[in-house]
């Protein structure tokens, strides 16, 4: 398959079953709204040494906000329920109490719920004060007001925790550096205006693709050195002559069908640059499809075999 | 579900309405609600019309052309909406665990008495000792509030539009601006009452009462 003179491999990005949510911040401002929510999602790009893995999803209105107040959605995945309910309460603990005017509310429903303001209400030291509130469908919600020094820090008492997948990906082959981050910046700018998925390294985009396994005995990971340029020729290298440049967009959502429409999306986008601007191939990372639950098929995908 | 409707008749005695709640009349008849005692010789057909529309999803009851000598209507509602279209005697929406409780005109004594959850609003005025013993829920009064406001209540947050006389176990807590409010607000939209018409979330805040617990809030929405 060739889009625009970019080939596609014939292969696969291999994902895994993860735990996610998704919280509501609003502030004052979208300014505070943004330092909350970047505070909450940051050193949240992988499960591996973060914990979480975490980004903000899209900006809200006030329309679309508990409050009424401007917003940003944040979703959040971990490998499993323990450790997103742990990794929530810390982060709303130090990033979302702490930041001015910032409130945080449940953005999904379900069946599971754990705690947003739950414990940490008990930071009101006595004078927390609880209030039952019916939504618009008249479903009671409980809301906790904790006095800050700067007025009062609301949160609601819990937040849905679904089942979700992490791991979708694609790598984008290119001529050089330059021209491979400025197709995975258009990639990331089409997946972030799609709904329930986020992209979790810095801006988006990854430099260091991972295998499983290394030569040093206690480290479970190291370089993916297959698709390292500089080791052309001196490793069973999966580069070309051509390709100077490598870089991976990691894309987690709620459904599979979220993750694959983001793909496709992106993948366009990339490769709208075209072989002439120096994209030369798109891949994805996968472990030969013995770890991950799911596997998202490149040309299916771009063929548009799957959407949501 | 059903709305049922109580339209009061002209009575010379007090009526105690606490048997008369949406979730205990839901499902009944029109003859088997006229029938049910409020008092060893007062039954609902003698102190009220019933009607009923059975169209309705809403769990709803509405007392029309009450009095004050009506009594304890929503006494420990559970569930649904009840409102009121006239007065109320004492006991408006006391030991309330849960539900909407509007009343459209004035309030007798001790209304939201031993309340624990739910919302009761009053449009008019409130009588003496208004919210004693509240343990939690909201309580909103438009019109103005008797003496002992918040006697012994212990937490829960009463919402006034005028300025109550000062109290002594009450401490004033200064003037701010509440987020939460935005979100009780919203919820007030969702009814066919005043209280839709709020929207400062501007208020002067008192803490008490000291003399018990001391973790209720008095809301003065300033304008």
């Amino acid at each position: 398959m060739i889009i625009n003179g970019v080939e596609i491999d014939d292969t696969f990005a291999e994902a895994f079953n993860m735990r996610g949510t998704r919280i509501l911040i609003t502030a004052q401002n979208l300014r505070w709204a943004y330092n909350a929510a970047n505070a909450m999602t940051g050193f949240a790009t992988s499960v591996i040494g973060c914990g979480v893995e975490a980004g903000i999803e899209r900006e809200l209105s006030e329309d679309e906000t508990p409050d009424g107040r401007p917003g940003v959605s944040v979703l959040m995945f971990a490998m499993g329920s323990k450790v997103l309910m742990q990794q929530l309460e810390t982060r709303m603990g130090q990033c979302i109490l702490t930041c001015p005017t910032a409130a945080a509310f449940a953005g999904i429903e379900s069946e599971d719920m754990i705690s947003l303001g739950k414990h940490l209400r008990f930071f009101g030291d006595g004078y927390q004060v609880s209030k039952q509130i019916p939504d618009a469908n008249g479903k009671l919600k409980r809301y906790w007001r904790i006095p800050v020094m700067d007025g009062e820090f609301l949160t609601e008492e819990t937040t849905g925790m679904v089942r979700a997948i992490g791991g979708g990906n694609f790598l984008v082959l290119g001529a050089s550096q330059a021209q491979v981050l400025t197709a995975c910046e258009a990639a990331i700018d089409a997946m972030r205006k799609l709904p329930n998925v986020i992209m979790p390294f810095p801006g988006g985009v990854v430099r260091s693709g991972s295998k499983v396994g290394s030569k040093y005995p206690k480290m479970f990971a190291s370089t993916n050195d297959a698709f390292c340029p500089t080791l052309k020729g001196v490793v069973k290298s999966e580069l070309d002559p051509r390709v100077e440049s490598v870089m991976e967009i990691v894309v987690n959502g709620l459904t599979f069908e979220d993750i694959a429409v983001s793909m496709k999306a992106g993948i366009e986008a990339a490769c709208s640059l075209g072989k002439d601007n120096g994209i030369l191939r798109i891949s994805a990372g996968n472990y030969g499809g013995k770890l991950g639950q799911h596997h998202f098929k490149l040309r299916p995908i771009l063929s548009g075999e799957v959407t949501a | 579900m059903s709305h049922i409707v109580l339209t009061a008749k002209p009575v010379s005695r007090t009526v105690d309405c606490r048997a008369l709640l949406p979730l205990a009349l839901q499902g009944k008849t029109v003859a088997e609600i006229a029938a049910i005692k409020l008092a060893a010789n007062l039954s609902v057909s003698d102190a009220f019309e019933v009607s009923l529309d059975s169209a309705t999803e809403a769990l709803k009851l509405t007392f029309k052309n009450t009095t004050s000598s009506h009594q304890y209507i929503g006494f420990g509602m559970t569930t649904g909406q009840l409102v009121v279209e006239g007065d109320v005697g004492d006991f408006l929406g006391a030991q309330l665990q849960n539900g909407v409780l509007i009343c459209k005109g004035n309030a007798g004594a001790r209304a939201g008495d031993r309340m624990r959850r739910g919302m009761l609003l009053i449009e008019g005025n409130a009588g003496d000792y208004c919210g004693s013993d509240m343990m939690a829920g909201t309580l909103g009064v438009l019109g103005s509030t008797g003496a002992h406001l918040g006697y012994g209540m212990k937490r829960g947050t009463l919402l006034l539009a005028q300025t109550p006389a000062p109290q002594a176990t009450w401490i004033d807590c200064g003037f701010h601006k509440l987020p939460f409010l935005n979100i009780l607000y919203k919820s007030f939209k969702l009814l066919d009452s005043r209280f839709a018409q709020i929207s400062s979330q501007r208020v002067q805040r008192w803490m008490g009462d000291m003399g018990g617990l001391g973790k209720a809030e008095i809301l003065v929405i300033q304008s």
